[in-house]
């Protein structure tokens, strides 16, 4: 520490206001009620805010490039998850897409 | 280790500093992993039940949600200002912000305990307790057990950030960290953002149809 330029208390105030801001278009955005392109923009929405949280409240600007690596590989894994989970169940034709049990035994307990 | 002893085997404190915090961010990465399984599972569940799902999240306490989402980043915000109080020597002033974050912490906690009361009531519980009248579907029964998961596992950490807090605050008001040196309260309040950024995600999710 110390070589590096520190996170100054403007950015911090300036990453807040932009946080409360995001989060607030956010909520109005879902009032519209997009069917899927809704669900897309709010994700997009909260990765920004979660760099934003990385950058400058975890200080991950005045950090070397190792400690981004670590954060790049965790985006990675998530992506990788998320993603190839979904394609597995939306492509496969083994079970069915929708399969609702009769009310009295599967989600009204026993 | 002493405060601010230089372990033998680092060459200099500049450093130890970046060991202890990329450490800190790998320990994170492996936080991401444990959340990145459920979110994958609710990926695959919303993908089988697209309507049941859509009408869940509308169906769900929204206000509740978004007030909490409101206090973690005012939380963020105050423990991020802490380190930058120490870094300027005022730790007057920071363990009066992270004191802030705490209460912040544990306001989270009490509304997140009334909105669980709010679903126990309407019996929108996991598995096959699952008895919510409005919604008799078995997406809606996947949505809100995937709901009382993940809550529940993030409300285990906010209470575990809520601690790791507590240990700054005796930190920073003893004087332990100064502004030459502060690597573990940076790693401390790296904890609590994360908390802050896991509801960053789940938020959306849970909430915003």
């Amino acid at each position: 520490m110390g070589a590096h330029k520190h996170v100054s208390g403007a950015a911090y105030v300036v990453t807040f206001v932009a946080l409360l801001v995001l989060a607030t278009v956010s909520l109005l955005l879902s009032m519209l009620h997009w069917p899927v392109w809704g669900t897309v923009v709010a994700l997009v929405i909260a990765v920004v805010k979660a760099l934003l949280v990385l950058f400058f409240f975890m200080h991950l600007v005045e950090q070397r490039f190792s400690n981004r690596l670590a954060v790049l590989v965790s985006i990675l894994f998530v992506t990788l998850l998320v993603g190839l989970t979904s394609a597995d169940v939306a492509t496969r034709h083994t079970f069915a897409q929708r399969t609702e049990p009769s009310p009295n035994e599967a989600f009204y307990g026993r | 280790m002493h405060a601010h002893e230089l372990g033998e085997q680092y060459g200099d404190f500049a450093q130890q500093d970046h060991t202890l915090k990329f450490g800190m961010w790998v320990f994170l990465a492996s936080e991401v992993l444990l959340f990145a399984a459920l979110f994958a599972l609710y990926a695959a569940y919303r993908t089988m039940y697209v309507d049941d799902f859509r009408a869940a999240i509308e169906h769900n306490t929204l206000a509740y949600g978004t007030v909490n989402m409101f206090v973690l980043l005012v939380s963020s915000f105050t423990v991020a200002l802490s380190v930058w109080a120490v870094r300027h020597g005022r730790n007057g002033t920071a363990v009066a912000l992270q004191l802030t974050t705490i209460a912040l912490g544990i306001a989270f906690l009490v509304i997140k305990l009334f909105e669980y009361a709010e679903h126990f009531h309407e019996r929108a519980l996991p598995g096959r307790y699952y008895h919510m009248t409005e919604l008799p579907t078995f997406g809606a029964n996947r949505f809100f057990t995937m709901y009382w998961v993940m809550t529940g596992v993030h409300a285990l950490h906010v209470t575990g950030g809520v601690c790791v807090v507590g240990w700054l605050v005796y930190r920073t008001a003893t004087r332990h960290y100064t502004p030459e040196h502060y690597a573990g309260l940076e790693m401390g309040t790296m904890y609590w953002h994360l908390v802050d950024v896991i509801w960053i995600f789940l938020w959306p999710l849970l909430y915003l149809a």
